[in-house]
């Protein structure tokens, strides 16, 4: 294994969206803070009790979900992506670094800006609500596998795009309809049928509320269930990104 | 066109045996096969999409190859893709430039991808020689075109690879970017580096190659020590102009003279089983023609290879 390979490339996924962090971490934790400040501040404060938490308290997992989602996605599918725009794509391929490399390589870097952001939005939850931390492990767990997860989705999709409209097409038409009904702002108890049951297929609900449950030390599922679906999940993403590098899909002639 | 394959190099860096590509209808290697040796300068030439990028390509991990086998430094690269690239550096045809770093990011970057840790001493040495040291801090984007040209140039050298792929390096480039080039890849051979070099510019092969191949539609048509080459397919052209039209040519010169149709000028070709150039001179003298100016003019690499790709020549 090429490991001072990876470890470049990880530093340079890292170093890359630094150099840009109005646009990769300040812009996001604006948005997330709006999100805190409208329906939290403002309009918490008129809801009642959701699964027995106060809905500020409530909301706060689901939009650092929110935020470390959408941030690991967009940062290894714009990465890889402008570099097959750019050609320097090239570089990658050429070198000396197999599938596992540039994928961990993407990956772990999309991962630290996910993280970076979903921290700081806890930061900025921190202003509004005090820290609550149930279960520390599993907030761990769900915070880390989310990160993945979105991380190597974020991969296939650059793979596959060969134009901006298709880069934008899993954040837009995918991304964004799933995690605002993915239980973000609202439990997915309180839907009435048949939105409850259709909810039960959005994998998403499941990732939320797992750390809902690290966080606040409840959620409608049982966290192993959210585990289970998470590291599922994980490994299949894995295994296409894998095999879809080693191919040289879409990015070898 | 008949061709045999060359004689096998005495310690080959690169083997290519039997390659193809095939792009859906079009085969775009049509059963290449070379030896490139240690330490050569090997140009590559053929016209546009004949083949010359896809064969790089193929074989710095590009482009995936339809059948056929490649070897790097005696590993077979179906058994092991990755290990011999630790050795080879490639300048590609298209410019690029990763706008979020400066050129010295990114060499240590390039440095990073093939195993090895930052190295400021040869990064210094590498900005020096391509004249690049007062950009060292610059942000790529900032560049000029030539000077990106250059930053590649530097990036596939950096790791101080064993061979070097050079694909159209000068294209667009100004000439004292094209010497300062010249010179570098004479210094690398020098050093042990075989290069392997793509170009348009018939008159840089000339300058840098030891052995040519020419290409064209996937098929490699020859390949030879380029000084054999020219010795075997170069035509010695003799051009004399006279004072007045002149009535008669000496024997010697029939078969492969041309007078003009002023009879005052005389374009004569040496071939095989005919006078020397320099015999057709003295046989003018000899008849007392009334000869003004006399030019020689040996045919150049760019002769030999129309002559090949017209199908006019071959292999020897």
């Amino acid at each position: 294994m090429n490991v001072l390979g990876l470890r470049t490339l990880l530093s340079k996924e890292v170093r890359r969206f630094l150099r840009v962090p109005g646009q990769t971490v300040l812009s996001p934790l604006i948005s997330t803070s709006l999100y805190f400040v409208v329906f939290g501040v403002s309009l918490g404060g008129r809801m009642e009790q959701v699964t027995g938490q106060p809905y500020l308290p409530f909301i706060v997992p689901g939009l650092i979900f929110l935020g470390m989602a959408n941030n690991a996605f967009l940062n290894s599918s714009s990465s890889l992506f402008i570099m097959k725009i750019q050609g320097t794509v090239v570089d990658l391929l050429v070198a000396p670094l197999g599938a596992g490399e540039i994928l961990l390589g993407f990956v772990g870097g999309a991962m630290v800006r996910g993280l970076i952001v979903g921290l700081l939005t806890w930061g900025v939850a921190l202003l509004f609500t005090p820290l609550q931390l149930v279960h520390p492990g599993a907030t761990l767990a769900f915070l880390v596998g989310t990160a993945y997860v979105f991380s190597v989705l974020g991969l296939i999709a650059a793979v596959w795009a060969e134009k901006f409209e298709q880069i934008n097409f899993f954040p837009t038409f995918v991304m964004l309809p799933l995690t605002f009904l993915g239980g973000v702002f609202y439990s997915v108890k309180q839907l009435p049928e048949p939105w409850h049951t259709v909810s039960l297929f959005n994998p998403m609900v499941y990732m939320v509320e797992g750390l809902r449950y690290g966080m606040l030390g409840s959620s409608v599922f049982p966290p192993l269930l959210g585990g289970a679906l998470l590291a599922a999940l994980a490994l299949l993403a894995t295994l296409v990104t894998y095999a879809l590098l080693a191919r040289g899909y879409k990015l070898k002639q | 066109m008949g061709y045999t394959a060359p004689a096998p190099v005495a310690t080959p860096v690169l083997q290519v045996e039997k390659l193809v590509k095939r792009y859906r209808d079009v085969v775009a290697l049509d059963g290449v096969s070379l030896e490139i040796g240690a330490g050569e300068i090997f140009a590559l030439l053929g016209p546009n999409g004949a083949g010359k990028t896809t064969l790089i390509g193929a074989v710095c991990g590009l482009v995936k190859k339809t059948s056929g086998r490649i070897c790097l430094f005696g590993t077979d690269l179906d058994s092991d893709a990755l290990g011999p690239r630790f050795q080879v550096g490639l300048v590609p045809q298209e410019v690029n430039f990763d706008p979020f770093f400066t050129v010295t990011e990114s060499l240590r970057i390039q440095l990073g991808y093939y195993g090895r840790l930052p190295d400021e001493v040869r990064i210094a040495e590498v900005l020096e020689a391509l004249d690049l040291t007062a950009k060292a801090d610059a942000q790529t984007r900032a560049l000029s075109g030539g000077m990106k040209r250059r930053l590649l140039i530097a990036k596939a050298l950096v790791h101080r690879p064993r061979l070097v792929f050079l694909d159209e390096p000068t294209a667009g480039v100004d000439v004292e970017l094209r010497r300062d080039l010249w010179a570098y890849v004479r210094k690398l051979r020098a050093e042990g580096t075989t290069v392997v070099l793509t170009t348009h510019y018939l008159e840089e092969a000339e300058e840098l190659a030891d052995r040519v191949g020419i290409i064209n539609e996937g098929r490699l048509l020859l390949v030879e020590d380029k000084r054999a080459l020219l010795q075997r397919m170069g035509k010695k052209r003799l051009v004399v102009s006279f004072d007045r039209p002149v009535a008669r040519l000496p024997e010697a010169c029939t078969g492969g003279s041309v007078l003009s149709e002023d009879r005052t000028g005389l374009v004569y070709t040496e071939r095989p089983g005919h006078p020397r150039a320099a015999e057709v001179l003295h046989a003018l003298y000899a008849e007392g023609l009334p000869v003004q100016e006399v030019e020689t003019r040996a045919s150049k690499l760019e002769d030999v290879l129309i002559e090949v790709l017209h199908g006019r020549a071959g292999a020897p």
